[in-house]
């Protein structure tokens, strides 16, 4: 093949070696280039610890702090593998509260908030009671929405389940059903679910009535079942007239007749008393939150009616129902939401969060008198299916109208009535009527809360 | 005699390393498939040396598909399998190259047109499938045309500018349109049948070694400045015209900004090669699953994981060689059309590696096509395998 051709081709000859000399050289620049690219990728760029990247190894060859309960007990821990560590959840629901931290996924939660302490080999203590959540989450089961349990006297959340959730423990083998899941389970319901309240902002109206003498506990009212506001009705649930009741029989029996009222007499005072109370506002907790909705100042008073039954433009999320309701709980001062306690270990100084006041929302003897109108309403209201044997509970149920379907059914509540010791919220998507779903749920998540905390305390 | 078969039989040990290394993390059911390959592609270098060409451009070639081989099979075994089948049909291909008159036969319409006819017809009877209508089914085999048509596309470019060398400088000015013209007018429609199938890498690689080729034959720098311009206004338009490609192009440039969507692969795949570092996290080590669509050009950035800049800097030292042995042969040959056709062939060959690579890179907006020979994709690796066949046919004396 190499055999020299003579004659016409041998003068080109040169000229054709030079042409593909030059095709060479300027293939080789080209790939130089790569060449370039590669060296400065592979070997002088360094991605490892880029947040974006979850391939970061080494993270995963050493043992990560854990986050752990109140007790010391681990939610989240690293465990020993013959490639490196893994990461192991206490139980499924914890994912709400501290994420997952995964190779493939990413992290989330805790895991991502804190992770710059983690990863030093720090340990995370947050407030939750482990065998109280452990029990939530059994009590959850199945349905759709969510549970808070609190201290109200320190603001610790205690144990805050959403279901359904994400388990940290098998994302590798349900990460595609739980894309597929239409219920969602990567959303935290408890605290970025976005509620109508319904009824169980009632406590709350109250309160600010009582706080700004727009009434007073005996007060009689006369209920026919609706009222008119300029014109448009609005009804009690399923027109049920109560006839000659006082405030608190109103709040016990939840009267849309008498909270309509007093929510229009109230007007931008009860703007102000609830966003006091929080809502509206993104509580200070290490997690992706929402910040529910407040209704505009501008309100007509049929506007205002519907706000003091908690519908109209007011949204909630679970959590910040259950720092109000420790605010009533705890004597009308409302806490400040605590999740983390502490952060120590390693060559760093720890860190302590400890509970702190925002404010004393209202004052002491009107959250007494909201407290009282919630027993009545356990003891012969519509929160009766809440009540715990031998133990005074305050309560109040919620039945939130959504736009189609069934209504979201609320509880909230705080037992022992007279010297609380936790305080829960109860959320359930589409649950129907909360006398009959949401009450006797909180009632059980009242009552497991009371043995999860009454022995050992904070 | 016995010298060739050395390299063969050191590939092969390599090969052996491989498979023993994958042995280490998954079963190795499909194994004989790679000692088919190597076995497939050494049989076809002793074939080839019986008929008294070339072997040499097999040697890189089986390297790179058995390692593409590996790697596949270390994702996913139906993938391997698949390569298995287009490394078989693309010896064939090889054969069709080496045997066939492509560099000398003077019917060079006959190429364009049916480069074109092969668009057109994708274009009429072809089948979507990742935001191109890229696949042409005849009965069982589904492949897609635009791999071949690109090829035939460079035949005819390359013999239309040698025949019409003295008439395509600038100088001719007007003059020369008539023969500028056709080619244009040919190439312009071309692009536009690829347009509409919203296949814009291969356009873009055509155009380039157009570019290229034209360049180097008619030896003008001007003109090659001209074809610069022309080909950023190209691309301009084409970014006003297409909005797919505008989400490309915004990825390629801010792919941090974009890491959840359009800019997701791009970063998993320097996420990969960063992760490789010099040496590689081995075979099987890495974490390559995680790069979407990792088994097309992006099986590159899993080689950068598990064999580090080694691997990846070898690799395109194989592209390289092949190249050289190419641009080698094609200097030997005595006649222009021939020398032109190797050129651009060799040309085409560089180009789209050029692009996919740098597109891996982020010098480039990636373009979606694969990489040559050792990606998945097997009517790419049967294209691949003939224009290696036209090369090692290039300077061969034909007995006649």
């Amino acid at each position: 093949m190499d055999a020299g051709h003579p004659g016409k081709y041998r003068k080109g000859e040169g000229e054709v070696k030079a042409l593909f000399r030059k095709s060479f050289l300027f293939i080789l620049c080209t790939y130089a280039l790569l060449i370039g690219g590669l060296v400065y990728w592979q070997a002088i760029a360094d991605l490892e610890g880029h947040p974006l990247n979850p391939t970061g190894y080494a993270v995963f060859r050493q043992p990560r702090g854990a986050i752990v309960d109140r007790d010391g007990k681990p939610l989240a821990e690293s465990v020993s593998t013959d490639v490196g560590y893994r990461r192991v959840y206490a139980s499924p629901s914890v994912s709400h509260i501290t994420g997952y931290f995964h190779q493939r996924y990413g992290m989330t939660g805790l895991e991502k908030a804190y992770n710059s302490s983690l990863s030093q080999g720090q340990t995370v203590r947050t407030t939750i009671a482990l065998p109280l959540q452990k029990h939530m989450e059994e009590l959850m089961a199945g349905k759709v929405g969510a549970a808070v349990a609190m201290d109200p006297k320190t603001g610790a959340v205690l144990a805050l389940v959403s279901y359904p959730y994400v388990d940290g423990n098998r994302l590798d083998e349900s990460w595609s059903d739980y894309l597929q899941d239409e219920r969602s389970p990567f959303v935290n319901r408890a605290v970025q679910g976005q509620y109508p309240p319904g009824s169980a902002i009632k406590p709350l109206v109250l309160g600010a009535a009582f706080a700004e003498r727009a009434a007073y506990p005996e007060q009689p009212w006369v209920d026919r079942g609706a009222v008119e506001l300029e014109g448009r009705a609005i009804k009690n649930f399923q027109g049920q007239a109560l006839g000659r009741i006082t405030t608190l029989e109103a709040l016990a029996h939840s009267s849309n007749v008498v909270f309509a009222l007093l929510a229009a007499e109230l007007g931008p005072k009860l703007l102000t008393a609830l966003s006091q109370f929080g809502l509206g506002e993104i509580p200070p907790l290490p997690l992706p939150m929402s910040r529910g909705r407040l209704p505009s100042p501008e309100q007509s008073d049929y506007g205002w009616g519907q706000i003091g039954i908690g519908h109209g433009d007011l949204l909630v999320t679970p959590l910040q129902m259950a720092s109000a309701v420790s605010a009533i709980a705890n004597g009308g001062k409302l806490m400040r939401p605590l999740l983390v306690q502490e952060v120590r270990g390693g060559w760093r100084l720890p860190r302590v969060q400890l509970p702190a006041a925002y404010t004393q929302v209202i004052p002491e003897w009107a959250a007494a008198a909201v407290r009282d109108g919630m027993v009545l309403a356990v003891e012969r209201g519509t929160a009766r299916e809440a009540a715990l044997p031998g133990i005074p509970t305050a309560g109040k149920t919620g039945t939130a109208q959504t736009g189609a379907g069934q209504d979201h059914s609320w509880f909230v509540g705080f037992a022992p009535a007279y010297d609380p010791e936790v305080a829960v919220v109860v959320v359930l998507e589409h649950g129907g009527i909360a006398s009959q779903t949401a009450a006797p749920l909180g009632g059980a998540v009242l009552q497991a809360a009371l043995a999860a905390c009454t022995p050992q305390g904070m | 005699m016995r010298r060739w078969i050395l390299p063969w039989i050191e590939l092969a040990g390599w090969l052996g390393l491989a498979l023993a290394a994958l042995s280490q993390r998954q079963n190795l059911a499909l194994w004989w498939q790679l000692l088919a390959i190597w076995g497939g592609f050494a049989g076809l270098a002793l074939l080839s040396r019986q008929w008294g060409g070339t072997h040499t451009l097999l040697l890189p070639a089986a390297l790179l598909v058995g390692l593409g081989w590996v790697f596949l099979y270390r994702l996913r075994a139906e993938w391997a399998a698949h390569m298995f089948t287009g490394a078989m049909v693309g010896l064939g291909a090889y054969c069709i190259g080496f045997a066939g008159n492509w560099a000398t036969s003077r019917a060079k319409y006959v190429f364009g047109v049916s480069a074109a006819a092969l668009l057109a017809l994708t274009l009429i009877f072809g089948q979507w499938s990742g935001g191109a209508k890229a696949w042409l089914a005849v009965g069982p085999i589904r492949f897609q045309p635009v791999e071949f048509a690109k090829v035939l596309l460079v035949l005819f470019i390359a013999r239309y500018l040698v025949e019409n060398r003295p008439l395509l400088t600038l100088k001719q000015g007007w003059a020369g349109a008539a023969y500028w013209g056709p080619l244009l007018l040919f190439l312009g429609s071309v692009f536009m049948l690829l347009a509409v199938q919203r296949d814009l890498g291969p356009a873009l690689l055509v155009f380039l070694v157009y570019c290229a080729l034209s360049s180097l034959i008619v030896g003008s720098w001007k003109l090659l400045a001209a074809y610069g311009v022309l080909t950023i206004s190209g691309f301009t338009g084409a970014l006003l015209l297409f909005p797919h490609l505008r989400t490309r192009a915004a990825a390629w440039i801010s792919p941090w900004e974009h890491a959840e969507g359009a800019g997701y692969q791009i970063l998993q795949g320097l996420f990969a090669l960063n992760n490789g570092k010099v040496l590689g996290k081995g075979i099987g080590a890495g974490a390559g699953e995680l790069i979407p669509e990792v088994h097309t050009d992006f099986i590159f950035a899993l080689i950068g994981e598990e064999l580090g800049l080694v691997g990846t800097v070898s690799v395109i030292s194989l592209y390289l060689i092949i190249a050289f042995i190419g641009l080698r042969l094609a200097s030997r040959s005595t006649d222009p059309v021939e020398q032109s056709t190797a050129l651009g062939i060799v040309l085409l060959f560089s180009a789209q590696v050029f692009l996919v690579v740098g597109g891996i890179l982020r010098l480039l907006p990636l373009t979606g096509m694969t990489l040559p020979l050792l990606s998945y994709g097997s009517s790419s690796l049967a294209a691949h395998m003939w224009m290696l066949g036209i090369l090692a046919s290039t300077g061969r004396v034909r007995g006649k």
